[in-house]
């Protein structure tokens, strides 16, 4: 029943957006009348998904899809986070964000009416792309054809509360792209005055945002749930999620130039195109299933062959208006060396440089598989020696961009800095003097120390502290770069000075981490509602009285026959002691202990930059 | 003090770390050597894992081959070359710099020239 109302839901939504696409040609509506229409269309849309929603709730395999991907005896959350699960779930997911933003961008205030009606328009037209999309190959709604009373359960792996939440979070950013690119496209079709830009500024840090939280929960699942210490692999199904991310981070810096009165606007139209074609390709490249990633999803190639078919679509009716409807000439540019122009121009050219490397790292073994019939790979190592070196200018300039000038290359206090760049060199080289010297490690320490320090300065000297919003909005980006200057410090401390201990361990022993005794008290397994559990119990720094506890150990899934590790980890604010149990040998326990520096920085300054991501979105 | 004077002082500082940085560069020890190199190999058996990362049976010989030769004094290139021999280069995550591989590598830094150019020709020099 649930999902006889899901389909007709999802395919009235689809019939109302194809209405209101010819109304564009056919039947003129008032603005009322459309503004219902595409409500209620985002309404059905989202009905559609929590039909599909409450078929998985209440476990109702008469659907074909739930039958497949879900299992009566999963924990609520499971059976909630299984809707996006899967393949189809998640294009329906897809498509109900696609709706959300219409739904809110319908209620806009002081926009050109027409101009707020187009950007619709065009979204309504991706809706009925994607949502045929579903209904012609993906429909989550089909009714099984056998009748059965438990389903087939969902990949353990994906039984985690970070990775329940990971795709809706993940996918506000790729799908927020879609009102940035119909924001530029009505943008180019109206042309009449610069106040798109101001509307496709706030969308973009929305998407932006949430782009940036799904990516760190991505990586934070990668680094609890994979167990192998790593948050960050290099792996295709994480350069897919980083190339719309750093093009829509310049796209966010580039919308800045707009309050210098230098609009770039062609720049800016070439970006939001190119954002959302990314997340489109992105989709393609994942559900395609032509990438072997270690997030790997079940997939099937027919089906990428239509997301590719949309991905020419979207991507090639975009940059067609592009080059047709070019945007009037803006004034030149005033460029210097430097100021602050050049510095967000030489920031716009790296970031794109270092999207451009991914983009071909990732679908450089695919081409060589078509060409030559080899298989290569390229893996962190290429993206390691290429898009780090191509951002390291980029992070110098951002430690003082901020504090430029738009018009003049005269800085203020500029002495302040290079003294404050001077001293903070020969600290962080008597520092990395004294620990094993690591040429990477003594540059990110440089780096991050310098864009946190700079910032600091810039705030304290160019500004007077007060403690209320309009400050903290003022400060705004000199927070942002304070955020990734922690981020880097933490990046570095964790890639480089990352220490590996390997035990062999029986029952009882006792060993020595860090110079703290951990006792390795015993072996439990114990049988959870739809696993069996193997843990491993340490005790840590048993010296002291309040020892920490820490289990580490593996999970075993019978329903899908399949084991997923699960590490131990003991956070403290200066490192991660990371708990790895391996297999057993003549009684003997294999441990792995990793020392992870810093690791707590990088996710502080991720959160970082997603508050200030929230409070440029307030700022106009 | 101009701007420019600025970054002069901020490229010697840097230049002269990157010099330091060389001179101190030394080898290190044989378990370091094997990280190092096996972080750069594909676990064959897994998803997209390094050898390193990795607790597979596979892995783990290919663990203890690397040690073995890198106490024989091979060196790096020379296990490589073994390993894809053997392997293929689908083991390698540094794809290998040779004449098929030219677009991979040097596009980076040929689209960060052609930047440059741009920065440079755009570029004002004189205030405005």
């Amino acid at each position: 029943m649930s999902s006889l109302v899901g389909f007709l839901s999802l395919v009235f939504a689809i019939g109302i957006n194809f209405y209101l696409f010819l109304s564009r040609y056919i039947f003129k509506f008032q603005k009322q009348k459309f503004n219902l229409f595409i409500r209620s269309a985002s309404l059905l849309t989202l009905l559609s998904f929590f039909s599909l929603m409450y078929a998985y709730v209440v476990s109702d395999f008469s659907n074909y899809n739930v039958f497949q991907n879900s299992h009566s005896n999963k924990p609520l959350i499971y059976k909630i986070s299984g809707t996006w699960g899967n393949h189809e779930g998640s294009m329906l997911l897809w498509l109900s964000i696609l709706s959300i933003f219409s739904f809110f961008f319908s209620f806009t205030k002081n926009i050109d009416e027409s101009f707020q009606r187009l950007t619709l328009i065009i979204q309504s037209l991706l809706h009925i792309l994607f949502g045929l999309f579903i209904v012609f190959t993906s429909n989550p709604f089909l009714v099984n054809s056998i009748l059965v009373n438990e389903g087939l359960g969902l990949n353990p792996i994906l039984q985690d509360p970070g990775l329940a939440v990971h795709p809706p979070i993940l996918y506000g950013g790729y799908v927020g792209y879609s009102i940035v690119f119909s924001i530029a496209i009505a943008g180019l079709f109206q042309n009449t005055d610069d106040e798109w830009l101001y509307v496709a500024k706030k969308w973009s840090l929305i998407s932006w945002t949430f782009l940036t939280g799904g990516i760190a929960l991505g990586s934070y699942w990668a680094y609890y749930e994979l167990g192998w210490g790593g948050w960050w692999f290099w792996d295709p199904v994480e350069n897919i999620s980083l190339m719309p991310w750093i093009a829509g981070l310049a796209l966010v810096h580039s919308l800045m130039m707009v309050r210098g009165e230098q609009a770039i606007k062609k720049w800016i139209v070439f970006l939001s195109i190119l954002c959302f074609s990314l997340s489109v390709f992105g989709t393609f490249l994942v559900r395609s299933g032509i990438l072997t990633s270690v997030h790997s999803f079940a997939a099937d190639a027919s089906r990428g062959i239509f997301i590719l078919l949309i991905f020419f679509i979207v991507t090639g009716f975009g940059f067609l208006v592009f080059l047709l409807k070019e945007p009037k000439k803006s004034n030149a540019l005033n460029l210097l060396f430097i100021n602050k122009v050049s510095a967000l121009v030489i920031n716009n050219i790296l970031m794109i440089i270092a999207t451009l490397t991914i983009l071909l790292g990732t679908i450089y073994p695919i081409i060589i598989e078509v060409l030559y019939n080899k298989r290569i790979s390229v893996g962190g190592p290429y993206f390691n020696s290429t898009v780090i070196p191509i951002m390291i200018p980029g992070f110098l300039l951002m430690s003082i961009a901020p504090i430029l000038s738009w018009q003049t290359n005269k800085m203020n206090n500029s002495k302040k800095y290079v003294l404050a760049f001077i001293i903070l060199s020969v600290l962080v080289l008597i520092q990395s003097y004294f620990l094993d010297f690591n040429t990477w490690g003594f540059v990110g320490l440089l780096l991050g120390f310098w864009i946190i320090l700079a910032s600091m300065i810039a705030i304290f000297s160019s500004y007077k502290i007060k403690i209320n919003i309009k400050f903290f909005k003022i400060i705004n980006p000199h927070v942002a770069h304070i955020g990734v200057g922690i981020a880097i410090v933490g990046i570095t401390c964790s890639s480089v000075f990352q220490n590996e201990l390997d035990f062999n361990l029986s029952e009882g022993d006792k060993f020595n981490v860090n110079g703290k005794t951990v006792l390795f008290e015993k072996i439990e397994t114990t049988n959870q509602i739809n696993f069996q559990s193997l843990r491993g119990r340490f005790l840590f720094d048993i010296e002291k009285n309040q020892s920490k506890e820490i289990e580490a150990g593996k999970n075993y899934y019978p329903v899908s026959k399949m084991i997923t590790s699960e590490a131990g980890i003991l956070h403290q604010w200066n490192k991660d002691i990371y708990f790895i149990l391996g297999d057993q040998k003549n009684n003997e326990w294999f441990v792995k202990v990793l020392i992870n520096p810093f690791v707590s920085f990088i996710w502080l300054g991720v959160i970082i930059m997603i508050y200030s991501g929230l409070i440029a979105v307030t700022r106009r | 003090m101009k701007l420019n004077h600025f970054f002069r002082v901020f490229h010697i500082t840097i230049l002269s770390f990157v010099f330091f940085t060389f001179k101190t560069f030394a080898t290190g020890n044989i378990d370091e050597r094997v990280k190092k190199l096996t972080l750069e190999l594909r676990c064959m058996t897994c998803q997209n894992q390094s050898i390193y990362d990795s607790d597979a049976e596979f892995s783990n010989d290919i663990k203890k081959i690397v040690k073995q030769k890198l106490q024989e004094g091979k060196s790096e290139r020379d296990i490589k070359r073994f390993l894809v021999e053997r392997y293929g280069e689908y083991i390698l995550f540094r794809p290998l710099m040779n004449y098929n591989n030219i677009f991979l590598w040097s596009f980076p830094f040929i689209l960060l020239i052609i930047g440059l150019f741009f920065v440079l020709i755009k570029t004002k020099t004189k205030k405005a």
